[in-house]
This record gives C-alpha cells, structure tokens and sequence, in this order.
C-alpha cells in the first residue's frame, strides 16, 4: 500500500509539477552519484507491478497480428530448436534458464516484477528465475563492448520528459525463446506511466522494439502495460535447489545414509 | 468459504489471468476436469518451478503412495499458501488436475489444509 501512495503522490506532483516552470533544482546527492536529470520531477516507477487486467481497454499486450517476421536464417534456427525439444520436457524455464530479453520484460507480470529507481539507475527484478536487469542512466552507464554478452544484455538508459528510454545491447542469440533474435539484435524500451485504472491504481506502460539485421525482417514493436500491486515484493525464485536435492540424496542413499534436511 | 463459492473464485482467477509460464509440457494432464485427493503427506517440497507432493491415498483401487506435481511455491504463495498451512503427516485434501491417461498422480492447483484452508488456483500448469 505504501507503494501505491508513493506512486500516486508522484502522479499527482508531476501534474502539479508539469504547471509549474521552472521545475526545482535536483536534490543533494551523494558525490559519486552523477544525476544529470532533474531527478525531483521525474515519474517514480518503484514498486511491484502485475499484468495489467482492464477488460475495456487495450490488454497487457498491444501488438502487431502475426510477431516478429523472421528471416529465412532465423526461420532454419528456429525450426532446427523445435526439432529437437518439441516433445520433449526440454525448456529454458524447465531448465531453470531465465527467458533473457525481451522475454523477461514482456513475460513479466504474472510473476511480477520489482522496480527499485535510483537516480543513475533503474533495477528491474522479474520474479520468475530471479532474472534481474540493471538500466544504468546517463553517465552510470559504461561501454558495453567491454562486457560479455548475456540473455538480459547491457542496459543503457536517459530520460526524455517523463519517458525513460533504455537502448539494449550485448545481448546473445537466443532460438530458445518467444522472441528469436540474433546476437546482432538491440531492443528499445520506453517506460512511461499510461492511464490508470478507474480505481486509481497506476498503470506502467512500455513500448519495446526489437531491431535485429540478422534475424528480423523489418523491426518487432509491442506494447507492454502492469499495474501496481499492493504491499507485494517480488519472491525469491530458487529453481535448481530441487534437483541439486534429488542429487545429494542420492548420494547419501549410495552410501546407505540418510541426509538431515529437518 | 463454502467450496462452491471457492471454485467460482478461482474459475474468476483463471478467467483473468495471463498465460501462465510454461516450463514443460503439461499435455498429460486434464485441466478441464477437477478431481478431489484425499491423503496422509509422506513429503512435500514446495518448490519452482513445481511442487513435489507424496500423499498415502487409500481408495478403491487400494492403499498406496501416489506422486504429484503442481503449482509453483511462488504462485501458490501468491494464493495465499504459507509454510504452517500443513506438514508431513497431516491428512489434507488437494485438488489435481487428473492425468488424461487415468493413471495416479496428477497436477495439484489447489490444497486445502487439515483445518479446511484451502489455497491454490485452478488452471494451468505455471
């Protein structure tokens, strides 16, 4: 509940802000925390956020008939997966494999996600897999090229207005999800806060395109909208401790012992 | 909370909710149909992406332990589901999506406690 009055309260002063010119001075900060942006007048989007439910407006998902249009090289990688998991129990998530992006974000909501905002950063925690993304804004970012690529790549953000913009990069070639992208691919978010509910309850909207020269024939846009949840932080996800288990008990049995786990 | 209005709650929960994260193939069993578990808890692991549950059944097929998998520990705490609801060798009554082949065993999406909580949602594999 907290988080909602926070959330509201921010609303209501960027309406009583967005009057106002010129804004006020950005508030005292720690030396080694750069703050380029006027930090005291931008939206807040901390809190815990679920999949958007409003059954007469748009849904959680605004996107175009038919998803990313795949090359022909993506169409042989994506074909050449599915031949060998269809079937199967074979999956990322059974795997205890994070979706990666832009699965994690679009993905999100059902297990919730947690945004905790900080002036130079914005840190993204999707429940499901414990996947976490940190959105580094304005000079907190650094050179991605001096990173190994991952499935949530490096995340570079800035402010334009209220909208928080976030360019990906650094991301590996993933055929292991809804989204098939090549290790070429980049992905443009741009947060926003978007109608709230007719209770009141802030709405968190998200364009994302995905671009990619390799596997995509023209670039992939979807529109993503949470809401708030209240008195929620997201839960740990400990996936692999059930087999790891399976594992040592074995173990123990092979040695005619029995493992004290209460 | 008498259990048909709980089964209205949960058809509302289903109704509203998003795709749920498939982590493996959930094809064997029936989600279109509810079956009602009775049993002593041999083990429980309440765990993601699935719970692991061990429940002596005795019904008319004879006394024995049926294995089940279900919901997430995650989304079932979400439903309300909290670490003294049961323990090992208390009777509880759980609710399974039912294997389509008939065999034991089966997808728990609900369980309801030996004071008569009932948590859970009634719907897909997560």
């Amino acid at each position: 509940m907290e988080n909602m009055k926070k959330i509201s309260a921010t609303l209501v002063a960027l309406a009583v802000l967005s009057a106002c010119q010129p804004a006020a001075e950005a508030p005292a900060t720690a030396a080694d925390v750069p703050v380029a942006a006027d930090t005291a007048a931008l939206p807040d989007f901390s809190g815990a956020w679920t999949t958007y439910r409003n059954a007469a407006a748009a849904g959680a998902f605004t996107a175009p008939a038919g998803g990313p249009k795949l090359t022909a090289a993506a169409q042989a990688a994506v074909a050449d997966y599915q031949s060998v998991t269809q079937g199967t129990d074979y999956s990322p998530g059974n795997a205890c494999v994070g979706g990666g992006m832009p699965s994690s974000m679009l993905g999100s909501g059902g297990y919730p996600m947690e945004i905790i905002q900080r002036p130079e950063q914005l840190f993204v925690i999707y429940e499901a897999h414990s996947e976490m993304r940190r959105m580094f804004i304005d000079d907190e970012a650094q050179d991605p090229s001096q990173f190994f690529p991952e499935r949530n790549g490096y995340s570079r953000a800035h402010w334009e207005g209220q909208r928080l913009i976030v360019e990906t990069v650094n991301l590996k070639t993933q055929v292991d999800t809804r989204y098939p992208h090549s290790s070429q691919a980049t992905i443009r978010e741009e947060y926003y806060f978007d109608t709230p509910q007719a209770d009141g309850t802030p709405v968190l909207a998200a364009d994302l395109t995905l671009t990619d020269p390799l596997w995509l024939e023209e670039p992939f846009t979807i529109t993503k909208r949470w809401q708030a949840m209240a008195d929620y932080h997201v839960k740990s996800y400990e996936c692999a401790e059930p087999k790891w288990l399976d594992e040592l008990i074995s173990l123990y049995e092979a040695k005619g012992l029995t493992m004290v786990q209460e | 909370m008498k259990i048909s209005n709980l089964i209205a709650v949960l058809m509302l929960a289903v109704l509203g909710s998003a795709p749920a994260l498939a982590h493996h193939s959930a094809v064997q069993f029936d989600f279109q149909n509810t079956v009602l578990v009775e049993g002593k808890v041999i083990q429980v692991r309440f765990a993601n992406p699935h719970m692991h549950l061990v429940l002596a059944v005795s019904d008319a097929k004879g006394a024995r332990e049926i294995t089940f998998e279900g919901h997430s520990r995650n989304n079932m705490s979400r439903q309300g589901l909290t670490p003294n609801l049961f323990k090992v060798g208390d009777t509880i009554t759980i609710r399974i999506a039912p294997m389509r082949n008939g065999a034991d065993g089966g997808y728990v999406t609900a369980v309801r406690g030996p004071d008569g909580t009932e948590v859970g949602r009634v719907t897909a594999a997560d």
